[in-house]
């Protein structure tokens, strides 16, 4: 009973995530005023919480041998086993989701302007606004656009191949937690895989050193004042 | 304070200038060279700055530090006068040079340049390019000539030929027009009279004052006290240059870095792109790797470029703020001039009427 109410659960997010709708429309890429939360902080990992992939995969494979399209043509009763290369897909994108969510740590900066998601052993996710509206960073390699749905941050990668990674980032009303959405999907896999990670803030220690990077010095650190 | 006193005054101020002539300007080819701040280039539309990979506070710093390139490499050709970086174009000076960056990574530079004369006569307006793969690589060494020299060698070339077309006659006369553009500013009632402006904005001479006019010597002390100002503006940026010139080096090295690694992960992605199967984990690896690799390297530079600012922006701030000293006791006792310039033509009309 637990089981099937957890698929079908997931079947609604599934649905939601489907990219047949824009993960991120103009509407969400405006913003009136102040931002509508604030992720700034340092944030740790919950190990406690969160979705574990091979729980994730194995409901995957249970929807896909129940929606399979070659339950059409067999006259056995019941589900379906799914291809391997439709598993091999979906296994992809969860070994990917697993890499890109590894991430012990999130150190989060936010202005007015600009709100940049720091990862070890990744790129720092940035959403940055002009004149309310956010701005994507374009390249050859892909396009990353942000926005907000509602009080969530919406970060939305797109690459070649249809590989899509978006991340849904919520902070908890007394700004103690923060809930981090990450779906992968591709034109290669029918579904796409969601895997969500939690992170309580912590507060770094007040350093015993200023320190500020430059060129020539490389980090200069000092228990007063800089000086150079 | 009476007229009387006041007259006495006036009279003494006029009496404190000594009488330089307007003739013994000295050597015609070698003209003075004003060298204004570049323009940094720096879309006003801050959303673009990433795309077109500009740091905006570090081009801004690079339009200070530029232009003293230019003057070394004029002031060592030994062919002008004297060589002034200056905070705005001086249109009265007897050749001004203006610009702006068109693009600078450390890589490739070129600069927008435009010189004129004082007589309002352009002797060029182009744009200046040179890169690295050109001319030397860079060691990094601030000591030894700047790897863009050769587009500054270009910009002295440039001026040099323009100034050649020129004959003797007309290099004395944007001498003249330069010193009278200068004395109408300060005192437009005793100067309007010898210059005239044509529709196209050229300056031309309707007559020299006399030899002995007071008023055209007074000109030339208070020019010559501004210089003295701007003197010490120019060596401000000098000061600059030597301070920040060796980080400069380092970012520049930097940045051809990161230009490098650019091209880098371009092969990279180039060598994957077809080697996967599609749809496999090497597959969609190998593209979240390739725009990751590119984000790294871009975010690296914001970086680069913030422990540049860090570094040298107190030095700068500095800077600023000596000259922002400096030109405001000019703008003070400019309008000073102006005023007690006005009265002291009056006064001496006055007394020539008298006379008479």
């Amino acid at each position: 009973m637990l089981r099937s109410f957890y698929i079908v659960a997931w079947c609604v997010a599934l649905v939601s995530c489907t990219p047949a709708r824009p993960v991120i429309d103009e509407q969400m890429m405006r913003v009136d005023g102040e931002m509508p939360a604030d992720f700034s902080g340092s944030w740790e990992r919950d190990y406690s919480r969160g979705d574990d992939v091979n729980q994730v995969l194995r409901d995957i494979y249970y929807y896909l041998s129940r929606t399979s399209a070659d339950r059409a043509f067999t006259t056995r009763p019941g589900p379906v086993q799914p291809s391997s290369r439709e598993m091999d897909s979906i296994l992809a994108l969860a070994r990917l989701a697993e890499l890109i969510t590894r991430p012990q740590v999130l150190t989060i900066s936010q202005n007015d302007q600009e709100i940049t998601v720091d990862r070890k052993d990744d790129f720092s996710l940035l959403c940055a606004f002009y004149d309310g509206v956010a701005k994507g960073t374009d390249s050859d390699y892909g396009t990353e656009i942000c926005g907000w749905d509602g009080d969530q941050l919406v970060s939305h990668l797109i690459l070649p191949d249809g590989l899509q990674v978006t991340h849904r980032f919520t902070v908890s009303g007394d700004r103690q937690q923060l809930r981090v959405v990450t779906t992968v999907s591709s034109s290669t896999a029918r579904v796409p895989f969601t895997l969500s990670r939690f992170y309580n803030r912590f507060e770094r220690l007040p350093p015993d050193f200023n320190c500020i990077e430059t060129l020539s010095m490389k980090r200069v650190c000092s228990t007063g004042e800089i000086e150079l | 304070m009476t007229a009387r006193a006041r007259l006495a005054l006036l009279l003494l101020f006029g009496i404190l200038l000594p009488f330089p002539s307007l003739a013994d300007s000295g050597d015609a080819g070698a003209l003075n060279v004003s060298i204004a701040v570049l323009d940094s280039g720096v879309p006003a539309d801050r959303s673009l700055h990433r795309d077109l990979k500009i740091f905006p506070r570090i081009r801004d710093i690079e339009s200070r530090f530029l232009p003293f390139v230019l003057r070394e490499t004029l002031v060592n050709t030994g062919q002008w006068g004297a060589v002034r970086v200056v905070s705005e174009p001086d249109p009265a000076a007897e050749v001004s040079i203006s610009g702006s960056i068109v693009h600078s990574d450390g890589e490739r530079l070129e600069l927008r340049m435009r010189a004129s004369d004082a007589s309002g006569r352009l002797w060029f307006d182009r744009n200046f390019a040179a890169s690295l793969e050109e001319q030397q690589p860079d060691t990094g060494d601030p000591e030894a000539a700047s790897p863009f020299q050769p587009l500054y060698d270009e910009i002295a070339r440039a001026l040099r030929e323009s100034r050649q077309e020129l004959g003797e006659a007309e290099l004395l006369r944007i001498e003249e027009i330069s010193l009278l553009r200068y004395a109408v500013e300060l005192a437009p009632s005793a100067f309007g009279k010898y210059l005239e402006t044509d529709e196209q904005g050229m300056y031309s001479l309707r007559r020299l004052p006399a030899r002995n006019d007071p008023m055209i010597d007074r000109i030339e002390r208070i020019r010559l006290t501004e210089y003295v100002i701007t003197d010490t503006v120019d060596a401000k940026f000098r000061e600059l240059h030597e301070e920040i010139a060796s980080t400069y080096a380092l970012w520049r090295e930097y940045r051809r870095k990161s230009l490098e690694y650019e091209q880098q992960n371009a092969r990279r992605a180039e060598q994957t792109r077809s080697d996967a199967t599609r749809g496999s984990y090497e597959a969609i690896e190998n593209l979240y790797d390739n725009y990751k690799w590119d984000r790294v390297t871009s975010q690296e530079q914001d970086r680069l470029a913030i422990a540049f600012d860090n570094e040298v922006g107190p030095v700068v701030e500095t800077m600023e703020a000596r000259i922002d000293e400096l030109e405001s006791w000019v703008d003070d006792k400019y309008a000073e001039w102006h005023r007690l310039l006005e009265e002291l033509f009056e006064a001496e009309a006055e007394l020539n009427r008298v006379g008479t």
